[in-house]
C-alpha cells in the first residue's frame, strides 16, 4: 500500500479466527467519524485491539474506563467466553472481535453473525487487507424490529373495497379477518418462541448440562466430593464463613474477574449442590450460601451495562467504582440476610 | 465405539473389586475406573436432562411467547412511572425490567434514569438475574446453574425445592433493594470526591429538560 491510498481512505485490515475459533473473518476501516477500536477487556487496552487500532489508523479506547458513542466504533475487541457480553455489541450492529474461541450462544444468539463476529483472535490474526475496495460490513441487523414492520391487520384490511356493500362485507369479514389474523399471529409468536427457546437450549443450557454433569461425575466417582465436603462444611455451615466468602469474592480487584458468564458461580453452586446432596452441608445454609458465592455478580459488566443505558463517560467513571465498593458492604449484609432469612427451612 | 457401549453396558459404576494380578490387571484397573467416571458423569447429565430440562423448555416457550405478547412498549410506561420514586426505582423497575428484557438488556431501561441514579439500577438489576430464575428461568437462561447447581443437590435429598426458590426470590428483592440505595449513597460520594458535582448538575438539568419535552410531545 502506498503513501497516497492511505490518506485518501483509510486502510483496511482483515481479520481471520483463530485456532478454534469462530467466522469467516472481518474486514475493518477506520473512516471518517469512525475511528476508534473499543477494548472491552478489562485491564487496559488489548494487544489485540492496540493492533487493529495501530493498522486502520483508529483509536484505541478503553472500554471500561470510557464509553464512546457506537457510531464511532470501528469494532469492538472483547474477551468473552460467557453468554452476554458477546452478543451486545452485535446486536448495535458494531463488529466484534473476540480474544477467547466464543461462538454464537446465549440470549443474543441471533445477532452473532459471520459479518459482525470472529473469535480466537490474536495479533498474528490482524493483517492488512490485501483487498481492494471491498464493502463495509454490515451494519444493522437485516430484520426490523417488530414494531416497524406492518402488522397482518394492516395489510388484511386494504384487501376489501369500500361503499355499502363493501361497509357491510367489511363488517362481517372483518370479524373474520380479525380472528384469522389473530390466530395466526398467535401461533407465530408461539412457534418464534418454541424455536428461541430450542435454539437456546441446544447452543446454550445443553452444552452448560454436559460440562457440569462432567465435572459433577469425576468429582463424586474419584470422592472428591467427600474430601471437599470435610474443608468446606465448617466453612460453609456458619454465618461467619459464608460472610468471608461474600466478602473475598467481593474484593474490587477480585470480582471483575470472577464475574464474566457466572461461570465460577455456577460451578461453585454446583459443587456445593453436591456437598448438599452428601449431607455435608445442611439445608438451611443453601440460601445463604447462594447469596455467598455470588457477591461478584456483574463485576465484569459495569461498563457495558451501563453503556446499555445510555450512560455517558462520567457517570461509567464514578459507577464503576461505586458498584465494585458497594459490594464490599451489601455482600455480606446480603448473606446476613438470607441467613435469618432461612430459619425454619 | 462398538466396544465403548459394551464396557458401558457391563460395568456399572462400582468399580469391580474382582481383578487378575500383574500387568493385566492394572490395565484393567485403568480401564474400569476410566469408564466408570464418564458412566457417573453420563447419570448426571441424564439425570438433568431428564428431570430439568422437559419442564425448563415449556416454561421457556411459554414465557418467551408472553414477553412477546405483553410487548416492550407496553411496560415501558410502567417503567417510567416506577423510576421516580426510590423505592420503586431499585424493587419494582429492576424486577420488570429483568422480567420483560431478560440478561442483559435490561439494563438498558437505565436510560429513563437521571445519569446519577444509573449505576444504582444497574447493580440492583445484575444483582437480580440470579434470583430471578427460580421462577422465571427464561429471563437468564444462561446462567440457570448458580440456582439450579443448589437446587439440584436439594432435590437428590429428595426434598421440594419451593420453599428455598420463594425464599431466594424475596430476599432477591430486599438485597438488589439495599444494594440500589448504598450503591446511589456512593456514586454520590464518587461524584463529589473526583470534583464532577457540576458536570452532574448539568446533567440533572439536561434530564429534567428532556423529561418536559418528553411529558409535552
Amino acid at each position: 500500500m502506498s503513501e497516497i491510498e492511505t490518506t485518501h481512505t483509510a486502510r483496511a485490515v482483515f481479520v481471520r479466527a483463530g485456532a478454534g475459533g469462530w467466522g469467516p473473518g472481518l474486514l475493518l476501516r477506520a473512516e471518517g467519524k469512525r475511528n476508534k477500536v473499543l477494548s472491552v477487556t478489562g485491564g487496559g487496552i488489548h494487544e489485540v485491539a492496540a493492533r487493529i487500532a495501530e493498522l486502520t489508523g483508529a483509536e484505541p479506547v478503553d472500554g471500561f474506563t470510557t464509553t464512546v458513542p457506537d457510531d464511532e466504533v470501528v469494532a469492538a475487541v472483547i474477551n468473552c467466553g460467557g453468554t452476554a457480553r458477546i452478543g451486545v455489541y452485535p446486536r448495535k450492529g458494531i463488529p466484534t472481535v473476540d480474544v477467547y474461541p466464543g461462538a454464537p450462544g446465549g440470549p443474543l444468539a441471533k445477532f452473532i453473525t459471520e459479518e459482525l463476529f470472529v473469535s480466537a483472535v490474536g495479533v498474528e490474526q490482524v493483517q492488512p487487507s490485501t483487498v481492494e475496495g471491498s464493502e463495509e460490513p454490515a451494519e444493522q441487523p437485516a430484520v426490523p424490529p417488530r414494531s416497524e414492520r406492518p402488522s397482518s391487520r394492516e395489510v388484511a384490511a386494504t384487501v376489501t373495497g369500500d361503499g355499502k356493500f363493501g361497509q357491510a362485507f367489511n363488517s362481517v369479514t372483518g370479524v373474520f379477518v380479525r380472528f384469522g389474523s389473530g390466530v395466526g399471529s398467535f401461533v407465530n409468536t408461539m412457534l418464534a418462541a418454541g424455536r428461541q427457546t430450542i435454539e437456546l437450549t441446544l447452543k446454550t443450557i445443553l452444552p452448560f448440562m454436559a460440562y457440569v454433569s462432567l465435572l459433577l461425575g469425576i468429582v463424586i466417582y474419584t470422592g472428591v466430593a467427600q474430601w471437599m465436603g470435610q474443608v468446606l462444611s465448617p466453612i460453609a455451615s456458619n454465618p461467619i464463613g459464608l460472610v468471608a466468602i461474600s466478602l473475598v469474592v467481593a474484593l474490587p480487584f477480585l470480582s471483575p474477574i470472577l464475574g464474566p458468564g457466572a461461570a465460577i458461580a455456577q460451578v461453585i453452586g454446583t459443587l456445593m449442590g453436591s456437598q448438599i446432596a452428601i449431607g455435608a452441608l445442611p439445608v438451611q445454609y443453601a440460601l445463604p450460601t447462594l447469596f455467598a458465592i455470588n457477591g461478584q455478580v456483574g463485576c465484569d459488566f459495569v461498563p457495558v451495562g451501563l453503556a446499555l443505558g445510555e450512560a455517558k463517560p462520567e457517570t461509567v467513571a464514578v459507577g464503576t467504582p461505586a458498584v465494585l465498593i458497594s459490594r464490599m458492604i451489601t455482600s455480606p449484609v446480603a448473606v446476613l440476610i438470607a441467613w435469618a432469612a432461612s430459619f425454619g427451612l | 465405539m462398538q466396544v465403548l457401549a459394551v464396557m458401558a453396558q457391563q460395568q456399572p459404576a462400582q468399580p469391580e473389586p474382582e481383578t487378575s494380578g500383574g500387568v493385566l490387571g492394572v490395565f484393567e484397573w485403568l480401564g474400569t475406573h476410566f469408564i466408570g467416571l464418564f458412566n457417573e458423569s453420563g447419570e448426571q447429565f441424564v439425570g438433568l436432562v431428564t428431570g430439568i430440562l422437559p419442564t425448563l423448555i415449556v416454561l421457556l416457550t411459554f414465557m418467551y411467547a408472553l414477553t412477546t405478547f405483553i410487548g416492550e412498549q407496553r411496560v415501558t410506561r410502567a417503567v417510567q412511572w416506577s423510576a421516580r420514586w426510590w423505592i420503586t426505582r431499585y424493587t419494582i423497575m429492576p424486577i420488570i425490567a429483568v422480567l420483560m428484557l431478560t440478561n442483559p438488556m435490561c439494563y438498558s431501561f437505565g436510560r429513563f434514569l437521571p445519569e446519577r441514579h444509573k449505576p444504582a439500577f444497574y447493580d440492583s438489576a445484575v444483582s437480580f438475574v440470579h434470583p430471578v430464575t427460580t421462577f422465571f428461568p427464561y429471563a437468564n437462561a444462561g446462567e440457570l446453574f448458580v440456582w439450579l447447581g443448589i437446587a439440584n443437590g436439594i432435590t437428590q435429598l429428595g426434598e421440594s425445592t419451593v420453599p428455598l426458590a420463594l425464599r431466594y426470590f424475596l430476599v432477591g428483592i430486599v438485597v438488589i433493594f439495599i444494594r440500589g440505595i448504598v450503591t446511589e449513597k456512593l456514586t454520590a460520594f464518587m461524584i463529589k470526591r473526583t470534583g464532577r458535582t457540576e458536570v452532574f448538575a448539568d446533567f440533572d438539568r439536561e434530564f429534567e429538560a428532556a423529561r418536559a419535552g418528553g411529558v409535552k410531545a
